[in-house]
């Protein structure tokens, strides 16, 4: 059996009003079907590629999950020297062999781990562990204030009934049905009122080769209450010599109280066979502020979907992206800010460089509301294409229903300058070294827009071109 | 001429076997579409069988059609059966000059504001051919044209008469599997211009033709095909204004252009069609295919637009940048006030080498109406060294309106340059004290700030129609302020 639609044991059936939700999703996504090419929202994202016939959805891990939790204490959660990445009981270590119980070899002393040279943040950081869309526990330790739960801890204790599926539309995002339908995986993070998070939470999926055809979903409830502020960063990252294919469908629903400030960094670094869907609403009230960079660079398919709806005056969002890809990979970035209170704010920024027979395709969505005067939405769009088989399309739109608003938009693409690459040449610097250089700095200007600056030198490493 | 017999006789000489019986003064086709009607539209104009076939075979596709939802346009449900195809004024001989024709029409011209009889004094600065409703009633300086080898006449004679060079370029540049309107129009279009300017000659004379939609119920479906050969040039002008009615009437043209080497044409076209009333009520419903196709290395094409009129505009004029470089304009004001609604912008196809596009869009919307601008700019993986710039600012009045900026970028070459650039702004109460501080009324500050807005737009056209537009201008935001 395989496809996006199967049948498949989750936890939490008999919870009626979160099995609701999921029956809604799956007819939602039933009546709605894939997106066509005649779809407006994914006129330029063609989903042939797909290939969703083999996919499979791997069963419930939910009460494993909660059972490792419990060993906290168990022999394989390291101290000194272990990766970090905690490998449990009968689960295969990262690099891919199999051992028996506590012979992982990438604990010796003197081995680094392979997920260790991959997946290690280069900053202080809470960090949360997925592999293949499933959660490993235990969570660190969250200061107080802070909750993070397994969504289904979530939905047990009925923490997450007040928002879980109530931002999201179901009925205008066909994968957000889907989701809903596989609603499983996932955190739910609250961080309490005035509440500061002193470091990023970190949530970082990673998927090994040799995973092949699989299709997760994961999804992310995310609360800030009145005047708490935090920094969230997701990480999905592929590590393996062979390309796996598999599908990864995000949706991450967030709220923002009043006077709240949330930070959300992405990095999207997918195997070259995989796809990668993912959208983000984000609800605000008034005097909160959302701030996002995503930088996508793996994937055969990705989309990173942000959609923010400004609902209270005095709210403000700033929403940027860089990408950069060769190959054959189509990458998207579609934005839609809705202004639906006065006085509400948002800037974007998106940048990308496509290679090889690339697509990069960025749809951009200001939408200001009757009433929602003294609004201002402004937006730039630019591309660098490398080669001649490069694409590049581009669609910013401007829905305006108020007249005392500012609001522009601008999209530019081309190719590197030629003075540019002459000018250093002149002064030494090899061509192709000279073409990397241009590159790093067009896509840093999106990336210096991350506040945190150890979080902006990650990025930054990240948005070299992949080596073809 | 037709008119004079009460039923059509076809070729066996039988009564028309469909039996309708035309009315002599309206002399209009029964309501619906059908086989039949293309049949009597075709035989009523006496046309060839290659052209009813072309009309059959649009009609065979557009039934398989569906109609566009992609705009954002609010309007009620069209029922091409409810509509008259054809509709053709009285009158008893076929006018051979002014003096001819109808007094009546000639008048309704001149209420207009649009004097056939004073343009003829006026000297050889503009030729009109004149169309009311369907048929083409009035063509001046013909013959001076025709010295120089210049075609210009009704798209009927054009078949008659010039029969090898319509068959060639009709449909080449907007075939009629394009789009719904577009394929509607190709079955049932009636009337329009035929313009063809020979190799290396410059036309003398702007080329002018005023639209009219006059009968009630009748949708107007004309037809322009302008082929401009090596190294000539025309301009041409295309004006609409239409007399108020209820109910709203459906018109769906296609304008052609084919530009050969060396080539220019310039089309510009002042739109003021019947609004609607202030409530919503009525007005044209205005859903235009206008395509040019330049063929021919450094060919140039440039549409120049003032759309002030109609309940619902569809129109997006576009050029297709075949030869190299070629290059081609597009300029527009759109105003929109009360219940208008307009989805309109272009498309700018790059092709060939070295083709250059450029695209100023000023949108003015009032009252409770509802603008889009939407635009295409595609480049062709081949077409090296593309250029193209776009500039859409969108000026709002009023807190009900709607203004909606939506452009299309798709560059598959490397080398092509393209940027866009889109604003939206209020008139701001700084200009608008400045002006009144120093003795202008707020009405005239507000249209000397809105033609400061348009100037870069309306600097395009013709001088005889500037003044036209930027009178039309204030007379559609009339009432919008304060």
């Amino acid at each position: 059996m395989g496809g996006l639609v199967q049948k498949v044991k989750l936890f939490g059936e008999y919870i009626p009003w979160f099995q609701a939700m999921r029956d809604k999703g799956a007819i939602a996504f039933d009546e709605l079907g894939l997106p066509t090419p005649k779809t407006e929202a994914w006129k330029y994202t063609k989903l042939r590629d797909l290939n969703t016939d083999d996919l499979v959805i791997e069963p419930s891990n939910f009460l494993a999950e909660m059972r490792v939790a419990a060993e906290e204490a168990c022999g394989c959660h390291h101290e000194d020297g272990g990766c970090g990445c905690h490998h449990h009981h009968g689960e295969g270590c990262c690099c891919g062999h199999h051992h028996e119980e506590g012979e992982c070899h990438c604990h010796e002393e003197g081995h680094v781990c392979e997920c260790q040279q991959k997946l290690h943040v280069p900053f202080e950081a809470y960090v949360i562990h997925f592999e293949k869309g499933k959660m490993i526990p235990p969570f660190p330790d969250f200061p107080r204030g802070v909750e993070v739960m397994n969504l289904m801890e979530a939905v047990l204790t009925e923490d997450a009934k007040e928002y879980l599926g109530k931002v999201v539309d179901i009925k205008l995002h066909p994968f957000a049905a889907l989701n809903n339908a596989y609603m499983e995986e996932g955190i739910y993070l609250c961080v309490h009122k005035n509440v500061k998070v002193d470091k990023p939470i970190v949530l970082i999926n990673h998927t090994k080769s040799g995973e092949e055809n699989i299709f997760f979903n994961i999804r992310n409830l995310i609360v800030l209450e009145q005047g708490a502020e935090a920094e969230f960063v997701e990480w999905y990252n592929y590590t393996g010599a062979v390309k796996s294919r598999y599908f990864a469908n995000v949706v991450n629903e967030i709220v923002l109280g009043k006077n709240a400030k949330l930070s959300h960094y992405k990095l999207q670094d997918e195997a070259f066979k995989a796809n990668h869907i993912a959208l983000s609403v984000v609800k605000q009230k008034s005097d909160s502020n959302y701030h996002n960079c995503c930088l996508q660079r793996g994937a055969n398919i990705g989309r990173n979907e942000v959609k923010v709806l400004l609902n209270d005056e005095n709210a403000s969002a700033e929403v940027n992206a860089a990408y950069i890809m060769s190959g054959w990979a189509t990458l998207d970035t579609t934005t839609d800010i809705l202004h639906l209170s006065p006085r509400t704010y948002s800037s974007q920024l998106v940048k990308g460089v496509v290679g090889g027979e690339a697509k990069g395709v960025f749809q951009g969505k200001i939408h200001i509301a009757p009433d929602a005067v003294q609004t201002e939405g402004n937006q730039l769009h630019r591309a660098l294409l490398l080669t001649d088989t490069a694409e590049i399309d581009v669609k910013p739109e401007l829905e305006i229903f108020a007249d005392d608003v500012k609001c522009s938009h601008g999209a530019a693409s081309g190719e590197l300058d030629e003075n540019q690459l002459f000018y250093m040449q002149s002064r030494g610097i090899g061509r192709e070294e000279a073409k990397q250089i241009l590159i790093d700095a067009y896509l840093n200007e999106a990336l210096d827009k991350v506040k945190n600056p150890e979080i902006r030198a990650w990025l930054s490493d990240y948005a070299h071109a992949p080596q073809e | 001429m037709n008119s004079q017999k009460p039923e059509i006789i076809d070729e066996s000489g039988d009564k028309y076997k469909y039996g309708f019986v035309t009315d002599i003064a309206a002399d209009s086709a029964p309501k619906g579409l059908n086989e039949d009607i293309i049949r009597f539209i075709s035989q009523k104009k006496g046309e060839p069988d290659w052209l009813l076939e072309f009309r059959l075979k649009a009609y065979e596709f557009w039934k398989t059609m569906k109609e566009p939802t992609w705009a954002k346009l609010n309007y009620d449900k069209i029922d091409y059966q409810d509509l008259s195809y054809y509709s053709a004024p009285k009158q008893k001989v076929a006018p051979k000059s002014l003096d001819e024709v109808d007094p009546e029409l000639l008048q309704t011209y001149e209420k207009l504001g649009i004097p056939l009889k004073e343009q003829e004094v006026l000297a050889g600065v503009v030729a009109v051919d004149a169309v009311f409703d369907s048929v083409s009633v009035a063509t001046t300086y013909r013959q001076k044209l025709a010295e120089q080898g210049i075609i210009f006449c009704s798209i009927s004679e054009a078949v008659k008469e010039h029969p090898d060079l319509v068959k060639q370029y009709l449909g080449s540049v907007v075939p009629y599997t394009d789009n719904f309107f577009a394929c509607l129009n190709s079955a049932v279009f009636t009337d329009g211009s035929f313009v063809y300017i020979p190799k290396g000659v410059r036309c003398p004379m702007e080329l002018s033709t005023y639209f009219r939609i006059n009968a009630k119920n009748t949708g107007q479906f004309e037809r322009t095909l302008i082929v401009a050969d090596d190294e000539s040039y025309v301009s041409y002008l295309e004006g609409c204004t239409a007399p108020q009615r209820d109910e709203n009437q459906l018109h769906a043209a296609i304008v052609e252009i084919v530009v050969n080497k060396n080539a220019e044409v310039k089309y510009s076209t002042v739109q003021n069609w019947y609004p609607g009333d202030k409530d919503g009520k009525g007005g044209v419903y205005n859903f235009v295919t206008k395509r040019a196709a330049c063929r021919g290395e450094n060919s140039k094409v440039s549409w120049t637009q003032v759309e002030t009129g109609s309940a619902v505009t569809w129109k997006y004029p576009s050029c297709v940048l075949q030869g190299d470089n070629s290059s081609g304009e597009f300029y527009s004001v759109a105003i929109t006030n009360n219940h208008q609604q307009a989805d309109t912008g272009t498309k700018m196809i790059h092709i060939g080498k070295n083709t250059s596009s450029k695209i100023i869009s000023k949108g003015i919307s009032a009252g409770f109406s509802n603008q889009t601008y939407r635009g295409l700019v595609r480049v062709a993986p081949k077409a090296d060294n593309a250029r193209n710039y776009s500039q859409c600012d969108s000026l709002l009045i009023g807190s009900h309106c709607g203004s909606h900026t939506v452009p299309y970028v798709e560059n598959r070459n490397k080398t092509a340059k393209l940027e866009h650039e889109a604003t939206t702004s209020k008139i701001s109460d700084e200009q608008l004290f400045y002006c009144q501080q120093r003795g202008i009324g707020e009405e005239e500050a507000v249209s000397l700030i809105v033609n400061g807005f348009c100037k870069e737009v309306m600097q395009h056209l013709p001088m005889e129609f500037a003044i036209e537009a930027a009178k039309l201008i204030n007379i559609s935001l009339e009432g919008s302020f304060g």
